[in-house]
């Protein structure tokens, strides 16, 4: 492609508190709507909000996590628009001094090569409620609110027009996430909303200072979603541009069954907020101690984790790096280890079958309902050699979707490795008369011969057998 | 008991020793309220079998050996103040039957000291005024004057003795300027000193809640019970650790009292000798006047306004047919809006709120909004300076005696009558309203400021010096 592409993307992040930004309201979904309320959240007259410190304490977190400036005054503007979500017609906000400023991260560039991203600000804001459209006849149906989600605490990360393609701007989220996920700011689950991203794009013809016409892109629900969209609007722009027009500044909304970008609204209609400092709240003033403070005492982070699994648990690097990408994994992974020390046992397991289910499912390692006591039961299981390797892949997928426990798995569908001499003798007997030739090649020198009358016991017992047992079986009744 | 003889010390006290059960004083009290509700327009709501049930509630506190410091003393409480058992009424016909979920700070306060909530008392639009006048309940009478407005009904409530206290905000002065025109004492205190918690502020930087009641010396019985840290209004930290109060002793030399020689002029000849007799009246009883400038008046008041038509513009927003007042049926949801806020807000309510729109949109704020933000600062430097001199300042509280009920007269012209009260709002300094003389047969009042916590320094220097209105 003749353009280069330029992308800006602001990440809102919901923060893990007990409680809400500005009430004692916790801070946790429940499914029955309007349950987390309270005058403050709500908007009542009268009711005055408060600042959460440990909301505060982290989105600061965040904002030295993120190698920002950290404003040592700053304070919380209104920003005023009406919507039904929102209880009080504005959302507190930090319009004209955010939190944290000039920060980055970095990520891999398409050379792969070490990319520095801008970070613009960091700054504190309130969640707003949820609609339900419930369709409905002729009248067109209702619409209710749920306001169990207004007034959470949320950071807002609005990134510099640092990136050059969509998978810088999916690089960028990954490391952002790893990055929140490792500093115990927000569990980023972009599914249930808990990281939400909105995209910058415009193209230029390399070598030009300034920057095209831009788009806003909305409504994206996964990383995937937001590289797709990304890709179907960079291809939309380049042909607008190819044909001599001109972009034309608009937010578009990602359709995901549609897989494609739609018109949300032309920039005419965006809105003049008013911003004004929030008269009910008091000015956010640290102290450079405290800023320091937060920054050492910022937790390890996935680079540090990882080198820390190669030198404690004698890993590959390879796999410490698959590991400690996610902080769920890495914190799963170290779980089963209290109880079954063999890290590159373990090791193997998380990252290869496990990882494996939890891709296709859609899942964190902390969402699965199959744990790390589940893991370590699976894994004694073949310790014991009372079940085989082969077996136990399919134990964990059965346990992996069901949610059963892996013992009741191996039960119950009847998996128990053949360790009874007697019963896999019968079979071995059976085997050895069926097959004549090979038992002949064998006793001629024919090592390899061997593998294939063990692959036929396992076969006539669905891979129950226990495979050296099988083994010395053979060896004796062959030579015997 | 005749309750406009009589000081809340000795009201609580009567109580006490049984002379009187808290049950009788309210059930007069009520008799009394609704007979004179009928020809001033005071209350908004009376609190009837409630507070019945409140002083019967104060006399087994007794019975039980209880000395409860306000026992069966009657009080008023503004309609933008919840009370959760009757309707905060906000000063809008939307709200009539609006049952807030929380109770005030001061009222919780008072009442745990044995304080009867009476009734809700009128207001303004919205709260947004110092007459009653935009009411949409119709004006408070003035009990001095028919035909004259009250400027708030709690200084109505006071000065016709039917309540002993008033529970109050006041943002530009409504509580200050009532005071004055019905002849009793109002205080404004300090920021910070009481908590806002269940007020419904239409100017969150400026509302303040206070107390008016027949004296300075009754105001006394009641600040310390309302004052202090509150961890539901986050100002009220600056009190966390205790107050440290300005005290001095009223009619030494040690006090110091500051005359803005020009602030006068903007008045009227037979007011403005009202305020030349109590600067002579200071001068007799012991302290020393010294004269000071203060210049910024007319642009503190600007300021004022430019600032709360902004918090309006925004602290109204939620009053929009969703989650308050009614939703109105329409095709579009800001149709929806449009219908259900024009039901909701009164005429001053919504000039305010698009003046407000307009001062904070992207052309203005800087025009506007950021320079009243500037004087807002010069003008809390100016009244420091002036602290720095002087212990207090005496002002007056009105621009002119209160206003009549009939005629049109142009909003601007109401707006400046908050010009010597507005300005000491954004000094964030507390005010005491004491009554100063009379003119045609109405009452004047004086303001006297303090610095930060000279609230009982203010009280016992107006308790001493004050003409009573009674």
């Amino acid at each position: 492609m003749k353009y280069e592409v330029v992308i800006g993307l602001e990440v809102h992040v919901e923060m893990l508190t007990g409680s809400k930004l500005f009430c004692s309201c916790p801070n946790r979904f429940v499914a029955e709507p309007n349950v987390n309320t309270c005058p403050v959240c709500l908007g009542f007259p009268g009711a005055l909000p408060q600042l959460n410190r440990e909301a505060l304490q982290q989105a600061l977190r965040a904002a030295v996590a993120l190698n920002c400036k950290v404003a040592l005054y700053s304070y919380f503007d209104r920003k005023n628009y009406f919507y039904p979500d929102m209880p009080k017609g504005y959302q507190i906000s930090q319009h004209y001094i955010p939190l944290g400023s000039n920060g980055f991260l970095d990520i891999e560039d398409e050379k792969g090569e070490l990319k520095q991203v801008g970070i613009g600000r960091v700054h504190i804001e309130e969640d707003a409620g949820k609609l339900l459209h419930e369709a409905g006849g002729a009248s067109g149906g209702s619409s209710m609110v749920d306001y169990n989600r207004a007034g959470g605490p949320l950071i807002e990360i609005v990134s510099e027009p640092d990136l050059r393609s969509s998978g810088e701007a999916r690089r960028y989220l990954e490391k952002l996430k790893s990055i929140m996920q490792y500093a115990g700011v927000s569990d980023c689950k972009m599914e249930e909303g808990s990281l939400r991203c909105d995209a910058n794009v415009s193209l230029r013809i390399p070598g030009d200072q300034s920057f095209g016409i831009k788009t806003e892109l909305k409504n994206m629900n996964s990383f995937r979603a937001v590289e797709k969209s990304l890709d179907h609007d960079i291809k939309r722009q380049a042909r607008i541009l190819d044909s001599g027009e001109k972009v034309v500044t608009q937010t578009l909304r990602w359709d995901e069954d549609r897989q494609e970008t739609i018109v949300m609204r032309g920039k005419l209609e965006a809105g003049d907020y008013r911003c004004f400092a929030d008269p009910e709240l008091a000015p956010i003033e640290l102290t450079a101690e405290e800023v320091e403070l937060a920054r050492q005492n910022l937790p390890e982070m996935a680079a540090e984790r990882a080198r820390r699994f190669v030198e404690q648990y004698g890993l590959p690097e390879y796999d410490a790096g698959v590991l400690t990408a996610s902080r769920c994994l890495a914190d799963y992974f170290e779980s089963c280890l209290e109880h079954f020390n063999k890290p590159k046992e373990v090791s193997n397991w998380v990252m290869g079958e496990f990882s494996a289910h939890l891709n296709n499912a859609g899942l964190e390692a902390d969402q699965a309902s199959f744990t790390p006591e589940d893991m370590v039961e699976l894994l004694k299981m073949i310790d014991e050699q009372v079940i085989s390797g082969k077996i136990a892949k399919e134990v964990l997928e059965k346990a992996f979707v069901s949610g059963k426990k892996p013992r009741l798995v191996v039960e119950e569908e009847g998996l128990l490795q053949i360790s009874d001499q007697s019963e896999l003798e019968a079979i071995i007997d059976r085997v050895i008369s069926e097959n004549p030739d090979t038992v002949e090649s064998y006793r001629g020198g024919k090592g390899k011969a061997l593998g294939h009358l063990v692959g036929q016991v396992m076969k006539a017992t669905r891979g129950k057998a226990n495979p050296q047992l099988v083994n010395e079986l053979l060896v004796k009744k062959i030579n015997s | 008991m005749e309750l406009r003889k009589t000081t809340v010390r000795q009201a609580a006290d009567a109580v006490w020793k049984g002379e009187i059960t808290a049950h009788q004083l309210i059930e007069k009290t009520l008799k009394n309220c609704s007979v004179l509700n009928e020809g001033l327009n005071i209350f908004t709501y009376l609190a009837g079998i409630d507070a019945v049930e409140q002083a019967k509630a104060v006399d087994q506190k007794i019975k039980n050996g209880e000395k409860p410091p306000l026992a069966g003393i009657p009080v008023a409480v503004k309609d933008d103040l919840c009370y959760g058992v009757l309707p905060t009424g906000l000063g809008s016909p939307a709200f009539s039957e609006f049952i807030s979920p929380v109770t005030a700070a001061a009222v919780e306060r008072l009442m745990e000291a044995g304080a009867v909530v009476i009734g809700k008392t009128n207001l303004d639009d919205m709260g947004q005024g110092s007459t009653t006048l935009s009411s949409p309940n119709g004006p408070t009478v003035n009990p001095w004057l028919a035909g004259r407005t009250a400027g708030s009904a709690g200084a109505a409530a006071v000065a016709t003795g039917v309540c002993m206290l008033a529970v109050e905000s006041d943002s530009g002065g409504a509580l200050r300027q009532g005071a004055s025109h019905c002849g009793v004492a109002g205080l404004r205190p300090t920021t910070g000193r009481v908590s806002r918690h269940g007020l419904n502020a239409h100017c969150s930087s400026f509302a303040r809640v206070g107390i008016t009641a027949f004296s300075g010396e009754d105001i006394s019985e009641v600040l310390d019970l309302i004052s202090g840290f509150d961890e539901r209004d986050a100002a009220t930290a600056v009190c966390r650790e205790g107050i440290s109060e300005i005290i001095k002793a009223p009619g030494s030399k040690d006090i110091t009292i500051g005359y803005p020689v020009t602030a006068f002029d903007y008045l009227e000849p037979e007011l403005r000798e009202i305020f030349e007799q109590a600067r002579e009246r200071f001068a007799e009883g012991g302290y020393r006047i010294e004269e000071v400038d203060l210049g910024l008046l007319r642009e503190g008041l600007l300021a004022y306004y430019v600032i709360a038509m902004a918090e309006a513009f925004s602290n109204h927003a939620r009053f929009d047919g969703i989650r308050f007042g009614k939703t109105a049926e329409a095709d579009s949801l800001e149709e929806m809006y449009e219908q259900s806020r024009a039901e909701i807000l009164g005429r001053e309510a919504r000039r305010r709120s698009i003046f407000g729109a307009f001062l904070l949109s992207k052309d203005n704020y800087g025009r506007y909004y950021r320079q009243a933000l500037k004087i807002w600062e010069m003008v809390r430097q100016e009244f420091e300076t002036v602290f720095e001199r002087c212990d207090l300042l005496m002002l007056p509280a009105a621009r002119s005696l209160p206003r009549s009920l009939e005629g049109e007269s142009g909003f601007l012209e109401g707006w400046s009558e908050d010009l010597y009260c507005a300005p000491v709002s954004l000094s964030g300094m507390p005010a005491l309203t004491i009554p100063a003389g009379q003119v045609d047969q109405l009452p004047v009042g004086m303001q006297l400021v303090g610095p930060p916590f000279s609230e009982k320094m203010l009280l016992a220097v107006g308790s001493a010096s004050g003409s009573t209105g009674k």
